[in-house]
């Protein structure tokens, strides 16, 4: 089943385009959304829950168009940003008061499991929380209405390493319930521990989107002192460093050049396609 | 509805908002110009929705399975709660000055029935004015708070003027307690009317405004 569909979603800032975006995703599977800063994955996060008017495209969830379908779907999506940034100042417990009145499905005893998994006392206040706690009292909220899709905006970046690692984990074993999780980083590591499909941005544009071990699976990094002219016609986003050069290549390349080829990891891919 | 007239007041009211309905009881200052009660009105409804931009308020209702209908409906929805109360409030303490002090207000129009009915134009002006350019763009309060506090003052400026200048207002209108019930009586209910339709027209085009914006 299709959760999320996005078909020529485009956004025209005059100094920035968001061109035809298009990918979609499976129930069940996580998808990072990857790009560097200000390739477009917040403006694409945006304009499918309208924040932001896309000039045209189409943005459906659950086979539903967004735009006629809005609260019926919010019902069903948890649309996180970077985590609880609003009212800083007031308990959690009032927060929850408020939001559950809002939400057909809300089930009490989901939230109170989940606010004793992730440690989380309500009668703190968003300010008093880290950063990582932020998003997981976000992931509450969203999962104690039993969100089926979680949309999460770069939820990983600001916490330490250790942070980041448990939030992986969390996104795991959401996945394990059925949960379908997108969510937006520009840190790659995060995407090789959890992610099963990526969808690629750069410049407003996707490069690619699909599963992620056929991604990297495409790419290859070539190493030499120097190319050649003959070679430059297949590498991408050639870089200098100390012991050489290195380029990435397609993999269906690889036997066209005399050099030596390693597998391309995700940062490879990410660090080179940026040169061109 | 009610869950969100729960948000706005769990989550959005300033507590000047509240605080400055008390100021009803400046009705009792024996010479004063009582339009200025309902000034407070609005610079509590300018304190919601500047304190709203501080707690991000509008990305919290973004998350909500509501329209951004909604989102206008509910802050408008609480601002006309807070412009009539602040008006009942005032009733009781327009009553009591009238029990016990006798004279005219020397500094502006008396408190009574005519008095409400302008109250209900000038909230009904600053709604007018202030929530359309608001929700074009609600990082800006200040500016939308100026424009509006400007054309209350303008319309406060015209009708004391009207207390010397119009014989109607003069001798009919400002004059103390319940003297001349009909034509008061007419004044309260055409401003309620007044206050009703611009506030109606005011949400309207807050709502097309804030369709309109990129958030």
């Amino acid at each position: 089943m299709t959760v999320l569909k996005v078909e020529d979603l485009t956004k025209d800032y005059g100094s920035f385009i968001l061109n035809k975006v298009s990918f979609s995703m499976e129930k069940g599977r996580i998808m990072g959304f990857i790009g560097r800063n200000g390739a477009g994955k917040s403006t694409t996060l945006k304009a499918m829950f309208d924040h932001v008017h896309k000039d045209s495209g189409v943005v459906s969830f659950f086979g539903l168009d967004y735009t006629q379908n809005e609260a019926k779907i919010k019902q069903r999506v948890g649309f996180v940003g970077g985590g609880i940034d609003f009212y800083g100042r007031k308990k959690l417990s009032l927060i929850t008061d408020v939001y559950r009145s809002f939400y057909e499905n809300w089930d009490d005893a989901a939230y109170k499991r989940y606010m004793t998994m992730f440690s989380l006392d309500e009668s703190k206040t968003p300010l008093k929380l880290s950063q990582g706690m932020k998003v997981k009292y976000a992931l509450t909220l969203a999962l104690s209405h039993h969100a089926e899709l979680l949309v999460l905006d770069e939820p990983t970046s600001g916490l330490d390493p250790v942070s980041r690692r448990e939030l992986l984990d969390v996104f795991l074993s959401l996945q394990k319930s059925g949960v379908s999780i997108l969510f937006s980083t520009h840190i790659t590591e995060d995407l090789e521990k959890c992610a099963d499909d990526i969808t690629y941005i750069k410049n407003g544009r996707i490069i690619a989107s699909g599963d992620i071990n056929a991604f990297k699976d495409a790419y290859a990094v070539v190493h030499a002192q120097a190319f050649t002219d003959q070679q430059q016609k297949f590498l991408i986003g050639v870089r200098q460093d100390k012991s050489g050069s290195s380029a990435l290549i397609k993999a269906e390349d690889a036997g066209k050049l005399p050099l030596p080829c390693s597998k391309a990891a995700l940062d490879d891919i990410m660090i080179h396609m940026e040169r061109e | 509805m009610l869950d969100l007239i729960k948000k706005e007041l769990k989550l959005s009211l300033h507590p000047t908002a509240p605080i400055f309905l008390l100021l009803s009881a400046m009705l009792l200052i024996p010479n004063y110009p009582y339009y200025v009660v309902f000034f407070y009105t609005t610079l509590g409804i300018f304190f919601i929705c500047q304190n709203g931009r501080e707690v991000n308020d509008i990305n919290f209702m973004l998350l909500l399975p509501i329209s951004r209908n909604d989102i206008v409906k509910a802050r408008m929805t609480l601002a006309a709660l807070l412009e009539c109360a602040q008006i009942l409030i005032a009733v009781p303490f327009a009553m009591l000055r009238n029990k016990i002090l006798s004279a005219p207000n020397a500094a502006g129009m008396d408190a009574n029935m005519a008095l409400f009915g302008l109250a209900f134009i000038i909230l009904g002006i600053f709604n007018i004015v202030f929530f359309p350019k608001y929700y074009k763009n609600p990082a800006k309060v200040g500016m939308p708070f100026i424009l509006g506090s400007t054309a209350v003052f303008v319309f406060i400026l015209l009708a004391e003027a009207s207390c010397f200048i119009l014989p109607f207002v003069k001798d009919i209108l400002d004059t103390p307690g319940m003297a001349n019930p009909l034509p008061k009586l007419a004044a309260l209910l055409s401003g309620a009317l007044i206050c009703f339709l611009l506030t109606i027209t005011a949400y309207k085009i807050s709502v097309k405004n804030f369709k309109k914006i990129d958030l």
